[in-house]
């Protein structure tokens, strides 16, 4: 009984200790719903962690898609590196606010966390990031181009190397 | 104590300082205080559709995110003017002929068309425009399109209110280059002020300055 007790214990700090690291970081949220006949409805949450950990481990696929995609936002990482930066200081602040005859848009920072807004006639979307996931995306992303950057010398390096010889 | 309660004192304890660890930590950026400046522009629409655009930016973070964005004729913080633009114009001499002379009106054009103000008071540039052309034209245009009698045309003003040390920035640069990092630094110390009014027929637009986190 007693090490039935222990283990519970060992089961349930585990599980406490897992479920504490998985959501330090918080949650993106990204909720989507159409409002019209056959409209999809869209509700994703992910811990903010599981992003971090998902774009280390994206590095080690085979086709590269990191480096790709790092590739293609190359121009805009030093502004999203910036902005995540920026943004540290401003948990609450209301940046944008668009409204108009369909639309209501809301881009604002509600405790750390960069929350959009959309409020349409027919589509709702909200999406809320908090805003040391979009540091570390940009620094994946930063990482990512560099090690594409190393690899595409090596090779060219390489060639370079075998058509002398 | 019996065993099973200090295991269970052991787990809770190791739980504790797990979560503490775990802890987001202090934010390494410092946060915003109270006093940090903030850049606000809002659109009105005057139409029915009711269309307002508030758009809120702290200056120290346009500051900051400005250099980062090369793109086109922006490029570390600056504007580049394709000389085509200003011609034989010399800015710099006629912003130096400014800032040396006395406060007074400078420019007055008052014409069918438009008036056109310029003065300085007191540190500040001050332009005000007004487009009656404009007005008239979109006043045309409505009755045409309604078929009914002449309505009174509403004006197109403009009125952008500076301080010359703010302009002073902008042109620190070069020659063909306008420091738009510079202005926003000289901008944020200056403290609350009304920058730009623009009304028309369609539109009101304000841009101004001040310590609030959100447009009022």
């Amino acid at each position: 009984m007693l090490v039935l007790a222990k283990v519970a214990l060992g089961l349930g700090a585990t599980l406490a200790m897992t479920t504490a690291y998985v959501f330090h970081e918080g949650v993106v949220r990204v909720d989507v719903d159409e409002r019209r006949p056959g409209g999809s409805h869209v509700h994703v949450w992910v811990p903010a962690t599981a992003v971090s950990a998902g774009m280390r481990v994206a590095r080690l696929a085979p086709q590269h898609p990191l480096e790709q995609a790092a590739e293609q936002a190359k121009p805009y990482l030093p502004v999203l590196r910036v902005l995540a930066k920026e943004l540290q200081k401003y948990p609450n602040a209301e940046f944008i606010d668009v409204t108009d005859e369909e639309q209501h848009v809301h881009i604002a920072t509600v405790n750390g966390k960069l929350r959009i807004d959309v409020l349409g006639d027919d589509e709702t979307v909200h999406v809320q990031v908090p805003v040391e996931t979009l540091m570390d995306v940009a620094d994946r992303l930063e990482d990512a181009s560099r090690s594409a950057r190393t690899e595409e010398w090596h090779a060219r390096h390489a060639r370079h190397a075998f058509a002398s010889e | 104590m019996n065993l099973c309660t200090r295991g269970f004192l052991k787990a809770a304890a190791i739980l504790v300082l797990g979560l503490f660890a775990l802890a987001p930590a202090a934010s390494p950026a410092q946060a915003a205080t109270d006093t940090d400046q903030w850049i606000h522009i809002r659109v009105t629409s005057r139409d029915a559709k009711g269309e307002v655009v508030r758009i809120n930016v702290p200056i120290e973070m346009a500051e900051k995110v400005l250099p980062a964005i090369n793109k086109d004729r922006l490029h570390d913080g600056k504007v580049r003017i394709e000389s085509g633009q200003v011609k034989d114009v010399d800015l710099r001499a006629i912003l130096d002929a400014v800032r040396t002379a006395k406060d007074g009106e400078y420019v007055t054009v008052q014409s069918n068309e438009n008036n056109v103000r310029v003065s300085k008071s007191n540190g500040m540039l001050y332009i005000i425009v007004t487009d009656k052309e404009q007005a008239k034209k979109a006043a045309a245009k409505e009755d045409a399109g309604k078929g009914a009698k002449a309505s009174e045309p509403v004006e197109t003003k403009v009125e952008i209110k500076v301080p010359m040390k703010v302009v002073d920035a902008l042109f620190s640069a070069g020659k063909d280059e306008l420091d738009l990092v510079a202005a926003l630094r000289a901008l944020s110390a200056h403290g609350d002020t009304e920058l730009v009014t623009v009304k028309d027929a369609e539109n009101d637009v304000r841009i101004w300055i001040d310590s609030k986190n959100a447009t009022e």
